[in-house]
């Protein structure tokens, strides 16, 4: 590219300096608080007087936890950056679309950092219209402008679950500070719990597209590839997970709340996996993955241990920005995301081919990646347990594992082996991220906890799951059976059917309201004077005899009056 | 003479006269109505003016003042019944309030 082109080139690395510099920042002072216990040094000053107004402040509460996800979002923010330099630098809007990738990094370094809810909750809000500016950075088309609108709208009307959840919390502890109430919430039973709770996992089940708000997610696939790996592994979705982690223990006596979180995330992850297998199109069958995924962590939140599930957060954000990236590759090189226009890819984009397979084997599941170990993490938790949650999530999450090595095994088969068909373009996407991602998916795995029975289980349904996916591979999903799973179980179908059911009915009401309570006014003064105009009308006949009786009936009146006044 | 019978006379005539303005439909007869009103209360200030024993008179005065108002008035009046006759050939009262 000459001309204009390199011109364009030549102005890209400034928004890469930008976000290394953030990135970098964010990194410098995330490390310090890796694998430290966080100490909560404050103390709670108690609930005596009573409500209070919301409050802003720039306090932080960094735990190892909140060290990693930023970490994460950093690493990951940078290399989508600097990937997008080809990917998207020949885009007539780079500009605003590299600078929304720093907004969305320091918006989930808000939410993740923050110890103010509210400082919290605009963050989440600015992850919310980042996304939405994102997904729909191909505004001309379609499905973009209606991907990003749904997506707005389904985290957008979630969102009011996190606003409640943040006054309720605010009126029961008396204090907006994250860490004065995590102190509190030790210190005696804590209060509200199944309210807030249940609040709580309104607001994440939009963010993090669960059951039943999950279809925002797979929709938001007309956005760019990079963003998808930024929005979809790293930072927005995972910000869900983050809050019910961080807030865990405000909650976690609700029974109510973990086993509803025990039931959205059971459910999320078996039919996620299943849309997943059945998809014709492979980055909506990773953005499927994805959601079940998301509910894998939600099962060890809901078996309250946080660290399992920041854990898998962190490799799941490695392994599926590698696969988001890889996507975005093959995509480029076949020029559409359909299964059907891939095959035989392995020998055009071999750099892709390897990283994307590390990238699969790590959504399967297998050893030595990260992906076996934060799934092992995940798995034990559930299994340690014990209750009837417990077991039900362990045989859930064990089952989601087959599936997930089906799926992964199927996509990575149709995508890369086979007969090569017909290539229009040659990739142009840096690959080094891709082999930075790779490298990661091994390091991060050094020095993980290891569970020999729990690992031979996972081990074992993966293998099943590979060997049942490559078994699926040649299948396309055309029976009534099947058909059901790709149309996604309806969702989408009940949504566009129920929600504009209830707007017209809304409609109605009002529309009822206004024509018969508010308009009966001025319709009944509009009557009152025409009532009134006939009145007069009926004294105004013209008749001059009327008149006359009318006068003469009146002076008789008013002399029999005065009369009887007067006696 | 006891006040009472010119009281009733007059009674009688001011109940004619308003019955004759209020129920004919003739225009001539409706004025003669209004004449037959006008003398009840003629006769009821004369009567009055007799019976109180007034030394000015002042009843008879203005018995004297309505019948040359009653004079002018039915003049007026026959004026406006005889245009109405010649203009529309009718002299209905019911019929007045149309315009033509």
């Amino acid at each position: 590219m000459r001309g204009p082109g390199s011109l364009l080139r030549g102005r890209r690395w400034p928004y890469v300096a930008l976000t290394g510099l953030v990135s970098g920042a964010v990194a410098w002072w995330a490390i310090p608080h890796l694998g430290t216990r966080t100490r909560l040094t404050v103390t709670y000053q108690g609930n005596d007087i009573g409500p209070v107004l919301p409050t802003l402040s720039l306090d932080t509460l960094v735990s190892s936890a909140s060290a990693q996800v930023m970490l994460l979002a950093a690493a990951v923010a940078f290399l989508v950056q600097l990937y997008s330099t080809k990917y998207m630098g020949a885009d007539p809007r780079y500009r605003s679309y590299a600078l929304l990738i720093v907004l969305f990094l320091v918006a989930m370094v808000a939410v993740v950092g923050t110890d103010n809810l509210f400082v919290l909750l605009i963050g989440w809000e600015v992850m919310g219209v980042c996304s939405y500016l994102l997904i729909g950075h191909h505004w001309e088309r379609d499905d973009a402008q209606s991907g990003a609108a749904k997506a707005l709208l389904v985290t957008r009307a979630a969102d009011i679950g996190l606003l409640l959840a943040i006054l309720v919390l605010g009126q029961t502890y008396g204090t907006y500070s994250i860490s004065q109430i995590l102190v509190a919430s030790g210190l005696e039973q804590p209060r509200n719990a199944t309210l807030i709770g249940l609040l709580l996992i309104v607001a994440v089940v939009g963010k993090s597209a669960q059951v039943p708000l999950q279809t925002w997610l797979p929709d938001a696939m007309p956005g760019p590839t990079p963003i998808t790996a930024l929005i979809h592994a790293a930072t927005m979705v995972a910000a869900g997970v983050f809050l019910l982690a961080r807030l865990l223990p405000v909650y976690a006596t609700s029974e109510v709340a973990m086993t509803t979180l025990a039931v959205v995330a059971a459910v999320t992850m078996l039919s996620a996996a299943l849309f997943a297998l059945v998809q014709s199109d492979l980055k909506r069958a990773l953005a499927w993955s994805t959601v079940s995924q998301l509910a894998i962590m939600f099962a060890a939140v809901a078996v309250a241990d946080g660290t399992a599930a920041i854990d898998h957060l962190v490799s799941h954000g490695v392994f599926k920005a590698l696969l988001f990236l890889g996507c975005g590759v093959v995509m480029h090189t076949v020029g559409s995301s359909a299964l059907a226009d891939m095959g035989g890819l392995r020998k055009a984009i071999p750099v892709t081919f390897w990283t994307m397979t590390i990238g699969f084997l790590a959504l399967a599941g297998i050893a030595p990646t990260v992906g076996f170990f934060s799934k092992d993490g995940v798995l034990e938790a559930v299994h340690h347990d014990g209750g009837a949650r417990g077991d039900l999530l362990l045989a859930v999450v064990t089952l989601t594992s087959v599936l997930t090595a089906a799926y992964a095994t199927r996509l990575w088969a149709l995508t890369f082996l086979g007969t090569p068909k017909e290539r229009h373009r040659t990739a142009k996407a840096l690959a080094w991220p891709l082999l930075v991602l790779a490298l990661a998916v091994f390091a991060l795995s050094i020095g993980k906890p290891l569970h020999l029975g729990i690992a031979a289980l996972s081990t074992g349904a993966s293998v099943v799951g590979i060997l049942f996916g490559w078994l699926l591979r040649k299948r396309t999903f055309e029976s009534r059976v099947s058909r059901i799973l790709t149309h996604e179980l309806g969702f989408d179908r009940i949504f566009s059917g129920l929600i504009p059911a209830l707007a017209r009915l809304k409609a109605r009401t009002v529309v009822w309201v206004d024509d018969t309570l508010v308009d009966s006014y001025p319709r009944g003064s509009a009557h009152s004077a025409l009532g009134a105009g006939w009145l007069m009308d009926r004294f105004q006949s013209a008749k001059a005899q009327l008149y006359a009786t009318a006068i003469a009936v009146g002076s008789i009146a008013l002399v029999a009056y005065a009369l009887w006044v007067g006696r | 003479m006891p006040l009472l019978f010119p009281l009733l006379v007059s009674a009688a005539l001011f109940g004619i006269g308003l019955y004759g303005v209020l129920a004919r439909r003739n225009a001539v007869l409706a004025l003669i109505g209004v004449e037959l009103m006008l003398n009840a209360v003629n006769l009821q200030l004369v009567a009055y003016d007799a019976w109180l024993g007034e030394t000015k008179h002042t009843g008879q005065v203005l018995t004297l003042y309505v019948i040359a108002l009653a004079a002018a008035e039915i003049g007026l009046g026959l004026a406006i019944v005889l245009a109405l006759f010649r203009a529309r050939g009718t002299v209905d009262v019911d019929d007045v309030e149309k315009v033509p």
